[in-house]
């Protein structure tokens, strides 16, 4: 039997091993039914950038930015440096020392530290209160600072970034100042100095003696007489003299 | 350095741990690794049949999809798979699986169709040669086999991506998402595709008389296929 058509003696089969020629009017039919992708008539890098989807906040790093919020507000003084890798016998000769001066140190991430304060961090402060990565901030009690304690702790490769004393935001400055304040006492007393020095100016001068009363008593209305004002001599005074 | 509670406290930043894939669902089975093939069928064929080229041409209407496992091996072109294949997939997917916590299957079958070869430097002619070995046919868009168990398709990949290469056709490593994936890109191309005139169009209305240049299968591949390759490119 002999196939009734003899193209098949010519060239090879449908199916063969090597990439068979493609005829001419099948190259132009596939390149006319080529895929066309749609063109939008703006270009996506025109469009404005969607929003970015809010990012889920670890576990995590919830509890730990509790616990900074706890710190903050259990401390009525915070100071935040930059840290940046210490040896560790180091890190533990400072917390040593600062907590001798019962002040605490907390190491606090990059990440949780901006998202209490926002992406921006504090203005007004040097650029690194929350922007530095790997941030210490440390956490004195309730006492104030004793002056020459900046200038004595031994921190080598660590910047100091600010200080939040009384939910007022210092830099280095405000706390070299705020340290060479006197202290609480001193000013208690002096304020109370103060306010009594009038009432014990006067009671030291009600003790003297009569004779000194009367000669400043008639001082005075002297000089009120010059200036021209009534005189008004207190009747206590005279009433005293007696 | 160490943080409230001497927990160390991470420098650069914290991890975000995942959580770990669930695999309540999946059974091994009893023999995890692939069985061995024969070279031969237990019943040799005594004719010898004509080659039969159609069963590598066009798309494959079996094995398409997954069955047991999560990652197989997805032919992109026609060929033949004889004995030495086989056993270089099986040892290779032997060798690079767990026993105790992933499996293999094949979704291919024993080699059945005979193959004859002439003997070297004789002249054409002189009757059929005898038959040389028994191949089986794989079209493009079959799986050949399938990985499943306690894993992910990074462990698998590599391991897929190797054997892929040594296949006489083109093959990719794929898993249940990226087979899924890659029918929905396929799909969404067909549909958003600009050109008005495509090849299925022109062929079935037989426009400008191109079915003279075209072969009368052209009408189910779509000119998709040329031969036993796949072309991926055309929509």
């Amino acid at each position: 039997w002999l196939p009734a058509l003899q193209l098949l003696r010519r060239g090879s089969k449908a199916v063969t091993r090597h990439w068979k020629a493609v005829p001419f009017p099948r190259q132009k039919l596939l390149a006319l039914t080529e895929y066309l992708p749609p063109r939008p008539a703006l270009p996506p890098r025109c469009l404005p950038r969607l929003a970015p989807r809010a990012r889920q906040e670890d576990g995590y790093a919830r509890v730990l930015r509790g616990q900074l919020e706890d710190t903050l507000r259990a401390s009525r003084m915070v100071a935040v440096c930059h840290y940046n890798s210490m040896a560790d016998e180091d890190v533990a000769t400072l917390r040593h020392f600062l907590r001798r001066h019962d002040i605490h140190v907390k190491f606090v991430l990059n990440e949780v530290g901006l998202s209490l304060t926002g992406a921006r961090g504090v203005p007004g402060v040097s650029p690194g209160f929350w922007g530095i990565p790997g941030v210490p901030g440390l956490s004195p009690g309730q006492q104030s600072l004793p002056t020459g304690l900046w200038n004595s702790v031994p921190i080598p490769s660590s910047r100091f970034a600010g200080a939040c004393i009384d939910d007022t935001i210092l830099s280095r400055q405000g706390v070299e100042n705020f340290a060479r304040l006197p202290s609480l006492e001193v000013s208690q007393g002096q304020t109370v100095a103060a306010l009594s020095l009038l009432s014990s100016q006067t009671s030291s001068l009600l003790q003297r003696g009569p004779a000194h009363l009367t000669a400043l008593l008639d001082e005075h209305i002297r000089r009120l007489r010059d200036t021209g004002g009534a005189t008004e001599p207190p009747p206590g005074q005279s009433a005293g003299s007696r | 350095p160490a943080g409230p509670g001497g927990v160390a406290v991470p420098r650069a930043g914290l991890k975000k741990w995942r959580l770990p894939p669930d695999y309540s669902g999946i059974t091994i089975p009893e023999k995890p690794k692939l069985r061995f093939i024969d070279k031969v069928p237990a019943v040799p064929k005594v004719q010898r049949e004509p080659r039969r080229l159609r069963d590598i041409r066009g798309p494959s209407q079996v094995a398409t999809d997954f069955t047991q496992g999560q990652y197989g091996i997805l032919a992109l072109g026609g060929g033949y798979l004889h004995w030495g294949h086989f056993e270089m997939i099986r040892l290779t997917i032997g060798r690079s699986i767990d026993p105790k916590s992933m499996f293999a299957v094949w979704r291919v079958p024993a080699p059945y169709k005979s193959v004859t070869r002439k003997s070297l430097g004789h002249r054409m002619g002189g009757g059929k040669g005898p038959i040389d070995r028994y191949v089986t046919a794989v079209k493009s868009g079959r799986l050949v086999v399938e990985v499943g168990g306690r894993c992910e398709f990074g462990e698998v990949q590599p391991f897929l991506t190797r054997v892929a290469q040594k296949l006489p056709f083109p093959a990719v490593a794929v898993s249940r998402e990226s087979l899924q994936e890659m029918r929905r890109e396929e799909e969404q191309k067909r549909l958003d595709n600009q050109n008005p005139w495509t090849f299925e169009r022109v062929v079935t209305s037989n426009m400008l008389g191109m079915r003279k240049y075209l072969s009368p299968y052209d009408l189910q591949l779509k000119g998709r296929y040329w031969g036993k390759f796949f072309l991926k490119h055309r929509v």
